[in-house]
């Protein structure tokens, strides 16, 4: 097995008495597209930029290439890219001079590939980057990223001003960067893009990591939510592992949730019924989510 | 159904409470100036002796091309020594506070995306620029009131109730016309920068004209309306149309902002932004190409402002130096040479007046730079620089290096351009500052400027919010050498700032250890900033 490209144990961050930071533990490795989801505030933009050596941990350890996020911030950079969530660019360069700019200060330059991005991103680099909207200066920084070789890329809530198409364009330039092998961590809220394209995701709430692992994974922990027509009359929700369970709008028709780990027995006791007609709906990533949101607010 | 400036009232309240800290501080500041300077002034220009004395030296052309030219008629009183010295001087003050208030309230609200926030609102299309306008006004007015009221409580020998007041509302209408100038100026440029650069590029050209005038011919000083605040001649025979004049042209400037801010869209300056490179030149490389390509027009600016400002000053030189304007018997009393002597004299005494002058404002831009690598930290510039392997000693030497460059070559530009025009305008040569008192004149004050910088990396490392007090320093330490004699400023008052611990120059010899002894303070100072800012977190959006 080789070295994961990013490893953190146990990072703390104080801002005086305010703990930003409680205990982020997580890893990605090479040829991984991993997730990192979690609400506004939750502490995603703080964890980046502890691992970008712009602000210092209280706590624990972080290192990238093996090196130490703080002390190695130089030289882990040179092979690192970065977006940040909200792109500032100087106002009175253009937005091809900001790319080159970018490029240049990581000793790449601007190639064939540079413009084929900005052609299929439909980004005009003439214009002042003052006069750009936050997508245009989004396309900006995602460009200067996408086009610079480097081993570990950083996208926090990178689509955020993007339309729908460029989106998609981002989805696939990531997709591309996986099959090469690079390492990719992806901050996002924006569930269906993080379900489509992570291999590992890892949760986030006020400060604390509390769920690390793939979609699949995730989902043993939570609940599949079944619909299903029996022959005859059916009353399960005493079962163990079974909740909300409730009549559906046709006779004989149920709707309620099941636990993972009590699925087979539970599938037992319908066959028993005689199914007419199941339907099963595997947890999204939202679900999951909101089932972790609302057990923090209960 | 919403006017164009439907409530503007409302935000000329908000206005108040988004500036009330700044506000507040100008208007203590300049309002305990004034009053401070009025009362210091019963105490030290109060005898016919003490006045007789300061007539002599107001009436130099040295003096006239500072502090502007009055004339005096029959007794001169207390009142009147302090209007001379006093009105060109505070209207720069109210100027100043004028531009700074015009153009944060508009263009850079719009900038920063305010604006389009408000007028999303049932807000009228000119609502946000009537508020400023009412904004201004108002604080204006209110100041005005409050020098008249300083002035009166005062009560200086010769002072007049009407003169107190004229005082008052010249100096508020004379800041609130070029605050309507700035208001212009912020619907003709895109950008706050762009705005504030024109307008004080008309700034910089009223008081230049101000000052020629008033050496070579008063009468012409009727066109800088800079100029108008002499004309009030407040404790003579108060005159009030220039008063009028002042708030014509305030008024006319005001309807023109409204115009173009009617025809223009939001976000959008009245002159358009034309489109740039597609791809960068060779030599935009690394952050020093950077920050000098983003500030590139300003530092010229400002060099060719201060060029100008030293060739401008070094025009009253064959004024200045030629005592025998003055008093003609000296030829034959002591001759030739010691005329000569004399002449070389005066010219030193004068330009070791400006090299305070000119190193002061040569600090403006430097500092400004050092300063800028906080605030481009906060505004998240440095974001994408400290992404890339970029350290932080090299982003600190960068905005740093190009400071302290940048205050050198100003100071150098300004001083020879004194001393180069101020040369070629004498009939002899030889009356001028030498090569010699040239290069000591530069030596002297270098270290004090380098202090000033090594100030704000010391701030930017440890207390970047706290950098308005460097400002405060600067602008203590100069006023306390422009007009500490004027007031009789203590020795120890005088001290308190780095322009105090030299020998002035060139009138002394460069202290060679002092010299030293500064630059290693500026050393350690600026070793301490780095310290600190390579270890602390950086504080973004």
């Amino acid at each position: 097995m080789t070295q994961p490209v990013l490893e953190i144990h146990h990072l703390q961050k104080h801002f005086g008495r305010f703990q930003a930071l409680k205990d982020i533990t997580f890893t990605v490795n090479s040829g991984e597209v991993f997730g990192f989801i979690g609400p506004n505030g939750a502490g995603k933009s703080t964890t980046i930029r502890t691992l970008l050596g712009l602000i210092r941990a209280t706590g624990g350890h972080a290192t990238i290439f093996g090196q130490d996020v703080w002390r190695d911030n130089v030289a882990i950079h040179q092979r690192l890219a970065y977006v940040p969530g909200d792109v500032y660019l100087w106002p009175n360069l253009t937005g091809g001079e900001t790319i080159d700019l970018l490029l240049k200060l990581n000793g790449t330059a601007h190639t064939a590939h540079t413009d084929e991005l900005i052609k299929r991103f439909g980004l005009d680099p003439t214009k002042k980057a003052r006069t750009y909207s936050k997508g245009n200066r989004q396309k900006v920084a995602l460009i200067a990223a996408f086009s610079q070789d480097a081993d570990f890329y950083i996208f926090d809530e990178p689509t955020s001003g993007l339309d729908p198409l460029n989106e998609r364009l981002f989805q696939e330039a990531v997709l591309h960067l996986k099959q090469q092998g690079k390492a990719v961590l992806l901050s996002s809220h924006i569930l269906s893009e993080v379900e489509r394209m992570c291999d590992r995701i890892a949760i986030i709430r006020e400060g604390t990591i509390i769920e690390t692992g793939s979609l699949a994974e995730m989902r043993h922990l939570t609940r599949t939510e079944i619909t299903v027509t029996t022959e005859q009359p059916l009353a399960a929700a005493d079962l163990p592992g079974v909740h909300s369970f409730q009549p559906g709008r046709h006779p004989h028709e149920y709707q309620f949730a099941v636990e993972a780990q009590q699925l087979a027995s539970v599938m037992a006791t319908l066959t028993a019924h005689g199914i007419v007609a199941l339907q099963s709906t595997p947890p999204t990533l939202e679900d999951l989510f909101m089932h972790y949101y609302g057990a923090g607010k209960e | 159904m919403v006017g164009k400036m439907t409530r503007a009232a409302l935000l000329t309240r908000i206005g108040f409470k988004r500036d009330r800290f700044r506000l507040l501080i100008w208007v203590v500041v300049l309002a305990g100036l004034m009053s401070a300077v009025a009362v210091k002034f019963v105490d030290i220009y109060g005898t016919p002796q003490e006045i007789n004395a300061i007539v002599g030296t107001l009436k130099s052309p040295a003096i006239v091309a500072m502090f502007g030219a009055f004339t005096f008629t029959g007794t001169v009183t207390t009142a009147e020594v302090f209007a001379n010295e006093m009105l060109v001087f505070m209207a720069l003050m109210q100027v100043i506070m004028n531009l700074a208030l015009s153009v944060h309230a508009t263009r850079d609200e719009e900038d920063r995306g305010l604006t389009e926030l408000v007028r999303a609102h049932a807000v009228g299309p000119l609502a946000p620029l009537t508020a400023a306008i009412n904004e201004l006004t108002l604080v204006n007015f209110g100041l005005g009131i409050l020098y008249a009221v300083g002035l009166d409580l005062a009560s200086m020998p010769g002072a007049t109730v009407s003169g107190n007041w004229l005082i008052g509302l010249g100096l508020a209408a004379t800041g609130w016309l070029f605050g309507m100038l700035g208001l212009v100026t912020s619907q003709l440029a895109d950008h706050a920068a762009s705005a504030t650069g024109m307008a004080y590029a008309l700034f910089g050209l009223s008081y230049l004209v101000r000052m020629i005038t008033d050496v070579q011919r008063p009468r012409l000083t009727w066109w800088s309306p800079l100029g108008w605040i002499e004309k009030l001649t407040p404790y003579q025979t108060p005159n009030w149309r220039p008063l009028l004049l002042m708030l014509l042209t305030g008024l006319v400037l005001a309807a023109v902002a409204l115009l173009i801010a009617q025809r223009r869209d939001i976000g959008a300056g009245a002159i358009a932004t034309r489109p740039g490179r597609r791809t960068a030149s060779a030599w935009l490389r690394g952050p020093l190409s950077l920050l000098w390509r983003r500030q590139r027009t300003i530092l010229l600016g400002w060099l060719v402002g201060v060029i100008v400002l030293g060739a401008a000053y070094g025009t009253v030189f064959n004024t200045i130096g030629d005592i025998l304007k003055t008093n003609p018997t000296m030829q034959q009393v002591f001759g030739g040479a010691m005329v000569h002597a004399a002449n070389h004299h005066l010219l030193v005494g004068f330009s070791s007046l400006l090299t305070v002058v000119l190193a002061a404002i040569a600090v403006i831009p430097g500092l400004q730079l050092v300063l800028k690598l906080y605030t481009d930290e906060t505004s998240g510039w440095l974001e994408s620089l400290y992404a890339r392997p970029v350290s932080r000693t090299r982003l600190l030497l960068t905005y740093s290096g190009l400071g302290l460059l940048t205050s050198t070559t100003l100071f150098l530009g300004g001083w020879a351009g004194l001393v180069l025009t101020g040369n070629a305008s004498l009939t002899h040569a030889k009356d001028g500052i030498t090569a010699f008192e040239f290069w000591q004149g530069f030596w002297g004050q270098l270290p004090v400027i380098w202090l000033f910088v090594a100030l704000g990396i010391l701030l930017v490392g440890w207390w970047p919010r706290g950098r308005v007090a460097v400002w405060l320093y600067l602008a203590y330490g100069f006023l306390s050498q422009y007009m500490g004699n004027l007031l009789h400023l203590p020795h120890w008052a005088k001290q308190l700032t780095p322009f105090g611990w030299i020998k002035s120059v060139p009138e002394h010899a460069v202290d060679w250890p002092t010299f030293t002894g500064l630059l290693a303070l500026a050393a350690v100072l600026a070793l301490l900033g780095w310290w600190r800012y390579t270890r602390r977190d950086l504080q973004l959006r």
